[in-house]
């Protein structure tokens, strides 16, 4: 389509933007969208705080008594090589001890009195990924050297579940704002497509091409669905930073997701999101009245 | 230039507009299709724009079976193909000079070029002096005149006109015949369906009569009805 012709059609969807009601479908998507975005946030924040909490999982791995120091070197490489396994740490039994000592805090004074060191040597294992622990677990256990392993697999569990939940309800509004925004959009190009019915059934006598007499509609349910979905970003943005300002106020150990790249990308999405809805709500509207 | 051969049309509710139409029309012929309401005329000439395809048998026009046509073919044949209807489906908000320029900006006609053609086909038709006004302003014959300047404007190689005569008064419709008769002397080919029992015996062109949706009468230097 030539340069000249796009600007004539555009200038057409822009003036029929101005004539059919499509402030309420704007209005609509934007209350869609705002919806999806806060639930998309959520998500985020908790996957974030999930990433965090899935870095502090740990596995540890007790040797039995008393490995020649060239075994425990190969144990520990042997676990390195676990699909899953971020990194791993031989922690001897003095500094086992210590460790206890430090958790006990007050209470470690009966340390000092006991006649060895009974605690074991372990190796401590970071995951890549928490969901990833229990066949790390299992696959170290099978390892020779390894007496025993332990970690917290339920909350480990729980987390992973939880967050599947999360992303799975964010995924289905998801769903469901693509077919009702688009819907709405649909509707509102139907009206226009209504109001140049004569003009279009001229133009598909006279020869015009498909992509000639779809252009304008679609440029308008695209508009429509971009001007909803930024509404939108800019209202859920404006109210991020207010929550985000009262959860550092109110509970500054929480962690929330700040950084403008992540939350640009947010936007980015938002507004690609709303750009599919005026696609597709246009082209149901074109693709059924027009029959072009 | 257009071929049927045993060409059928079956509408949803098995209504049979055609059945079994043979017809061959040659480059710059006049062609008055005839035949009662209902027998089919309409659907013959939407064949030849493709606004409708046949349930059976085949179209060819210029050569090429319109039920083959991709879909993005569609518009460069009806490029070819200008069309007139007995209500001008003119638009209303736009001047004569903008409703015919619109079937040039439509197909990405270049600013010079529709400069150069609308004035021409205006000219033709008899209404430059009337290119800024509104459809409205004029009467139903100069409302005509601009859709056959809307549809020879793209130099087609057929004219196709379902009743273009039908809103007019006997010396109108006589005008814009006298019109088409012009357009076919240069050369485009010319389809018409009409009701009018005058201009087809004055005029004495080719005939063809459906009836039922079945060509029962093709003659060349016809009349409306049968001549004993």
């Amino acid at each position: 389509m030539k340069l000249r012709t796009m600007r004539l059609l555009s200038g057409q969807a822009v003036r029929s933007l101005k004539k059919t009601p499509s402030v309420t479908s704007i209005i609509v998507v934007m209350a869609c969208m705002i919806v999806l975005s806060s639930f998309m946030l959520v998500a985020v924040n908790l996957t974030h705080i999930g990433s965090q909490f899935q870095a502090d999982v740990q596995i540890r791995a007790f040797l039995v008594p008393d490995l020649p120091s060239d075994a425990v070197d190969r144990v520990g490489g042997a676990i390195q090589g676990i699909p899953g396994v971020a990194s791993v740490r031989f922690v001897g039994k003095d500094e086992a001890l210590q460790r206890l000592g430090k958790q006990l805090g007050q209470d470690s004074f009966f340390l000092a009195d006991l006649p060895r060191n009974p605690l074991p040597e372990s190796f401590d294992i970071s995951l890549t990924r928490a969901d990833v622990a229990d066949e790390v677990a299992a696959a170290t256990l099978e390892l020779d050297g390894i007496r025993d392993v332990r970690y917290a697999p339920k909350l480990v569990d729980r987390l992973v579940g939880v967050l599947r939940i999360l992303w799975g309800v964010t995924g289905a509004i998801a769903a469901l704002v693509l077919v009702g925004a688009s819907l709405i959009v649909s509707n509102t190009i139907k009206l226009t497509v209504f109001a140049r019915r004569k003009e279009i059934e001229i133009m598909k006598l006279v020869g015009a091409t498909d992509s000639f007499i779809l252009f304008p509609f679609v440029l308008e349910g695209i508009i429509i669905g971009l001007l909803g979905a930024g509404g939108a970003a800019a209202i859920v943005y404006a109210g991020y930073q207010g929550v985000v300002k009262w959860i550092s106020s109110v509970a500054p150990f929480m962690s929330v997701v700040t950084d403008s790249s992540r939350l640009g990308l947010a936007v980015i999405v938002m507004l690609c999101f709303g750009a599919v809805v005026g696609l597709i709500g246009s082209n149901i509207s074109t693709k059924r009245y027009l029959k072009v | 230039m257009v071929n049927m051969y045993g060409v059928y049309k079956v509408y949803p509710g098995n209504v049979e507009a055609l059945r079994g139409v043979n017809l061959n029309i040659d480059k710059g012929d006049f062609v008055f299709i005839v035949g009662p309401s209902g027998s089919g005329k309409s659907t013959l000439l939407s064949m030849i724009y493709r606004g409708a395809v046949p349930t059976r048998g085949h179209v060819l026009v210029s050569g090429r079976n319109i039920a083959r046509l991709r879909w993005h073919e569609v518009p460069m044949l009806r490029r070819r193909i200008g069309v007139i209807f007995q209500d001008y489906k003119l638009l209303p908000d736009r001047s004569v000079y903008d409703n015919v320029s619109f079937a040039l900006e439509v197909i990405e006609a270049s600013p010079k070029e529709i400069e150069k053609k609308v004035p021409q086909a205006l000219s033709m038709v008899g209404l430059a002096h009337k290119a800024s006004a509104m459809p409205e302003e004029l009467a139903g014959g100069e409302q005509q005149r601009v859709a056959i300047a809307r549809a020879i404007v793209n130099d087609p190689l057929i004219l196709v006109a379902d009743e273009p005569t039908g809103n007019l008064d006997p010396d109108t419709a006589l005008d814009i015949m006298d019109l088409l008769c012009d357009i076919n002397l240069r050369g485009t080919t010319v389809v018409m369906a009409t009701h009018n029992q005058v201009i087809v015996d004055t005029m004495r062109k080719r005939v063809v009569q459906l009836e039922r949706g079945m060509v029962v009468r093709d003659e060349r230097w016809g009349a409306y009805c049968y001549e004993a």
